[in-house]
């Protein structure tokens, strides 16, 4: 068993281990057509909704509500995806349908070649115990059990000893920052402290897959952003697949390698955050990119055109942000080259893309 | 507080012109009921009683089912087999409790009290508690405490082992929940005076009747709050715990039951307050402990010693209520060190040893509680000086309230007329389900010969448990309204909760006599404390934002108290009303024991000289009676509530 080597080590060679571990492993998680509909009728109301009725129609008619509507979505290894939807939207229920918490009405969820829907009780803990992990946004913690205990809580289930157990949470909660807060109990610690450990707990079983549903909507928003850093200082060290469910759309963008934007149970659009701000496909999606700072959000490489390449003008990297090109567009009316890191030329940015960018925003 | 939303509720369910020709049909249908009554022929004298049909088509049987099982007690293989080991076990379980209580040397058992709730750092309260221990220790009732104290331990065990599994079951199975929960639901309402006779037909007289009667009394709190508990526990925390890959069982376990557990010991708290009362009373079938020198003194009119057993089982209430509220905390900081608890523990060892070996163990003959003997003439002096007041007072509440009322419903009223009254009153607040079971409860209880009996319980419920709503609501507005008051009447309200039901007979005889009104007065003050407490939380759950906006428009504080406070707290008032009527039902019948006859008495009567039979028909009547009046408010209390 890998932890008991990782015990002796520092909490950084625990995290690199893990790291060298999840890079080779072609962990896939995706969802074929998953529908959730609650209610007495649900078979009724969900043969009605495919046949094109409105959820209000098929409220009025059934008294089901059509939680998830046929959504399939399919997660990169190493990736976070992040669903983000206005409350009512089936955000949270998707994410409950993906962890099985709630039972999907129809469809798939399959991971790493399973069918975790179709799985009995038994096969669906085993999966759990060794490989998936959840954040939830009131925390969810044991308030009759001390921090350590909390986070040792998943490697209690599966019979771990009680030392090695406690070792490993021990290492984890420093990794989070909740060093010397160990015997402490939850409702003794801050919001923000208390989700560090749902967070220490999530992530001692060593979980290829972390769902967090709104883990970060019940703090103050300077706790906030300090968790959304934790998040990506973390991400960047051990790159697990996460499935990240928000209503805010500054922390999507701000998280997540691709967003799904949900509507009606429904999602309206899938992609990087620079294309649902570039490339809006419903007027729904442009309201939530109309208050992003796009200069900010933004790279050179998103804003660059193909055109006619000259040397001498000046190159720029395609990862600097586009607020960072103003300056130079400003001194010198030359268009910019944008180069990868490799040094390839991508294409130029020019005032005029510039100005088109930004005047979308008034 | 029904008077007062009548007219918002009655549209709601019928259209006006409906309302009116409902009301006109009822009116109509009694007059003529009361017109054909005269010419109503029945089976005994008066022509307004319900004729009783099945006088004896019940009592027979039972009489003689009673006499069987007395005098097959010793052979049949029911009892040989089955009932005799149970009764065995349990009444052997109760005495080696009571023999351990008593084998401790007395200052351990203090030093036990003191130490329990110390482990949760709660020392002051075990202080208190001991204190209140050594009282008993003082006035020489030492033994008998040990003796209740021994009962209510089995009896609180028993409904643990049985009633934590079944409220587990219950709350992961709804569907299990949903056949329960009617069962809990007429198993809460009823008193447990009606518990006493079957089980005196299968145990026999002792300790165990008693202690069954109270598992039975206590388990449907034990069950429910198990499960409300468990359900209570936050979805995120279960969650969680399944997304670990925890089986149910682990879930159980490791997180639902240790999270539920302050609710369910909160709850408990108050359950065993209620199991003290019966376990008092459960001397009626010859249980042992405290119950006894009190029933004793009531007949002996020796009101001195009565205070001094009174107050013995206050003692025993406070230190239950103390111990057991220590284990529902959960704060773990708070808990005394190891250390310390090892070196308590350690002490009580010792002194045990110590005890023993010196001979001190038995509780020492400080005083005796002819103590209180003086008290006697105290008491008579005050009495005859007083007289000027209750003597008037108690003809007053006779002579135009109990006569009056209990001969109007008797004598004018013809018992169609009553039941069609009924039936429409249960219809207009709930629907044609309720209609339905009070006209047929009243039919039964007619027809087994009760009609008369029951009428004259229900009077004495009406009265009383009107006199504590007209008294406890304004003082619960009061209580809640004021911080000050609160803080005042708080301590002295948890206090009074915890008295069981006998004790409160005290007072009420001393100065009323026997009769019916000295039963009425203990009513009362036993009834109101929970419509006190229950209506000041409705007024203070009340949210500050609507109070507030209330002021903001300028409201004085007499228009916010009767025009927000009160209608928002109305669901929660009319709970805390059902509560006083269906505690004033449990107390108008122990009342039976001082003179206020009807149901009570003839509960009493039919324990002391076994008649099964007609004790069955009382129980029946009074079952049938709890039911309804239950039924009845808790309809009313869902009427108030605003629409969702």
């Amino acid at each position: 068993m890998s932890y008991l080597s990782n015990c002796r080590r520092s909490a950084c060679d625990y995290i690199s281990t893990v790291d060298d571990k999840h890079v080779e492993t072609d962990t896939w998680l995706e969802t074929r057509g998953v529908w959730k509909v609650f209610g007495g009728q649900s078979k009724k109301a969900l043969e009605m909704s495919e046949g094109g009725m409105s959820r209000a129609e098929v409220l009025a008619a059934t008294g089901c509500t059509i939680g998830v509507k046929d959504v399939s979505l399919s997660v990169l290894p190493g990736e976070t995806f992040v669903v983000m939807g206005l409350s009512g939207s089936g955000k949270s229920t998707l994410i409950r349908c993906i962890s099985q918490l709630t039972e999907v009405t129809k469809g798939s969820v399959i991971f790493d070649g399973q069918d975790l829907a179709a799985m009995d009780e038994k096969a669906l803990r085993e999966v759990r115990r060794k490989k998936l992990s959840m954040v939830f946004q009131h925390f969810g913690l044991f308030p009759h059990r001390r921090v350590i205990d909390n986070a040792a809580y998943g490697l209690e289930v599966q019979g771990v000893p009680k030392d090695v157990r406690r070792n490993r949470a021990r290492l984890v909660l420093e990794i989070v920052g909740l060093k010397g807060y160990e015997d402490h109990y939850p409702q003794q610690l801050s919001g923000g402290m208390q989700q560090r450990v749902g967070l220490a707990r999530a992530l001692t079983v060593e979980p290829e897959v972390l769902f967090f549903d709104e883990p970060f909507s019940a703090l103050d928003p300077l706790i906030r952003r300090d968790m959304q850093n934790e998040l990506i200082r973390l991400q960047r060290d051990m790159q697990r697949t996460i499935v990240f469910i928000t209503h805010d759309f500054a922390e999507a963008i701000k998280l997540g390698d691709r967003i799904a934007i949900m509507k009606d149970g429904e999602f309206d659009q899938v992609g990087t955050a620079a294309e649902l701000i570039t490339n809006p496909a419903t007027d729904y999606v442009r309201e939530f990119t109309e208050d992003i700072p796009k200069a900010k959000v933004l790279t050179a490489a998103d804003v660059a055109h193909a055109g006619a390449l000259n040397p001498d003008w000046k190159r720029v990297q395609s990862s600097s942000s586009v607020e960072s090109l103003i300056p130079l567009l400003l001194a010198d009316p030359l268009p910019l080259v944008v180069q990868g890191p490799d040094g390839v030329s991508l294409g130029l940015v020019d005032r005029q893309a510039v100005q088109d960018l930004l005047g979308r925003v008034a | 507080m029904t008077a007062a939303a009548a007219p918002g509720v009655a549209s709601r369910s019928l259209g006006i012109s409906r309302r009116w020709l409902a009301l006109l049909a009822v009116a109509a249908g009694v007059a003529v009921f009361q017109v054909l009554g005269d010419s109503m022929s029945t089976i005994e004298g008066s022509d307004r009683l319900f004729p009783a049909l099945w006088d004896k088509t019940f009592e027979d049987p039972i009489q003689d089912a009673g006499a069987w099982l007395r005098s097959n007690r010793l052979t049949h293989p029911i009892f040989t087999g089955l009932l005799t080991p149970f009764s065995k076990t349990v009444g052997g379980a109760i005495d080696a409790i009571a023999d351990a209580l008593l084998w401790l040397p007395w200052f351990v058992v203090l030093g036990i009290v003191v130490l329990i709730p110390a482990r949760a750092g709660a020392w002051k309260a075990g202080v208190v508690g001991a204190i209140a221990l050594f009282y008993t220790v003082l006035i020489g009732l030492w033994v008998p405490t040990m003796q209740t104290l021994a009962l209510m331990s089995a009896a609180v065990l028993l409904a643990a082992i049985v009633g934590l599994p079944l409220g587990m079951v219950a709350a992961l199975y709804p569907r299990f929940e949903q056949v329960l929960r009617p069962v809990l639901d007429a198993a809460q309402t009823l008193p447990a005076f009606v518990y006493f006779l079957p089980l005196l037909m299968l145990f026999g007289i002792g300790n165990v009747p008693g202690a069954v009667a109270t598992v039975i009394y206590a388990l449907p709190p034990v069950v429910r709050l198990t499960t409300l508990g468990i359900k209570r526990v936050p979805q995120a925390a279960v969650d969680a715990s399944l997304m670990f890959g925890a089986t149910k069982r682990q879930t159980l376990l490791k997180v639902q039951v240790p999270m539920a557990v302050p609710t369910i010991i909160t709850g408990l708290t108050q359950t065993i307050m209620l199991s003290l009362g019966v376990v008092v009373l459960a001397t009626l079938v010859g249980a042992d402990g405290l119950g006894s020198p009190i029933l004793q003194t009531l007949n002996s009119r020796r009101t001195g010693r009565g205070i001094a057993a009174g107050l013995a089982i206050v003692a025993v209430a406070m230190v239950l209520d103390r111990m057991w509220k220590s284990f529902a905390v959960t704060d773990r900081t708070k808990f005394l060190q190891r250390r310390y608890l090892g070196y308590g523990v350690g002490g009580l060892l010792i002194a045990t040893l110590a005890g023993r070996a010196f001979g001190i163990a038995a509780a020492p003959d400080l005083f005796d509680w002819s103590l209180f003997d003086p008290i006697d003439d105290g008491v008579v002096w005050t009495r005859d000086n007083l007289r000027w007041f209750t003597r008037p007072f108690s003809d007053w509440i006779v002579l135009y309230l109990y006569l009056p009322a209990r001969d109007f419903l008797t004598d004018t009223m013809a018992w169609p007329s009553i039941l069609l009254m009924v039936g429409a009153a249960c219809w207009w607040v709930r629907g044609r389900a309720l209609a339905v079971f009070s006209v047929a409860a009243l039919g039964v209880i007619g027809l087994i010969g009760m009609w008369e009996l029951s009428i004259d319980t229900l009077v004495q419920v009406i009265i009383a448990a009107g006199l504590a709503t007209v008294i406890a609501v304004p003082l619960g507005l009061l209580v809640g309204r004021s911080k000050r008051v609160e803080a005042l009447m708080g301590p002295v309200l948890d206090g009074l909760q915890t008295v069981p039901s006998l004790v409160y007979i005290v007072p009420a005889v001393i100065f009323f006599t026997v009769g019916v009104v000295p039963g009425i007065i203990a009513t009362v003050l036993y009834a109101m404390v929970p419509g006190v407490r229950i209506t000041a939380l409705g007024i203070r759950e009340v949210p500050e934002e609507s109070i507030e906006a209330s002021r903001t428009f300028g409201a004085t504080p007499r228009q916010t108290m009767l025009g927000v406070r009160v209608p928002l707290a109305a669901p929660t008032i009319m709970a805390g009303i059902n509560q006083v009527i269906m505690l004033s039902l449990a107390m108008v019948i122990i009342s039976g024991l001082v003179g206020g006859g009807a149901l009570g008495f003839e509960t009493v009567r039919s324990l002391k000289r076994s008649l099964f039979g007609f004790g069955f028909e009382v129980g029946v009547a009074l079952v049938l009676m709890a039911m309804l009046l239950d039924r009845f408010t808790e309809a009313c209390a869902q009427r108030l509530q605003p629409p969702e």
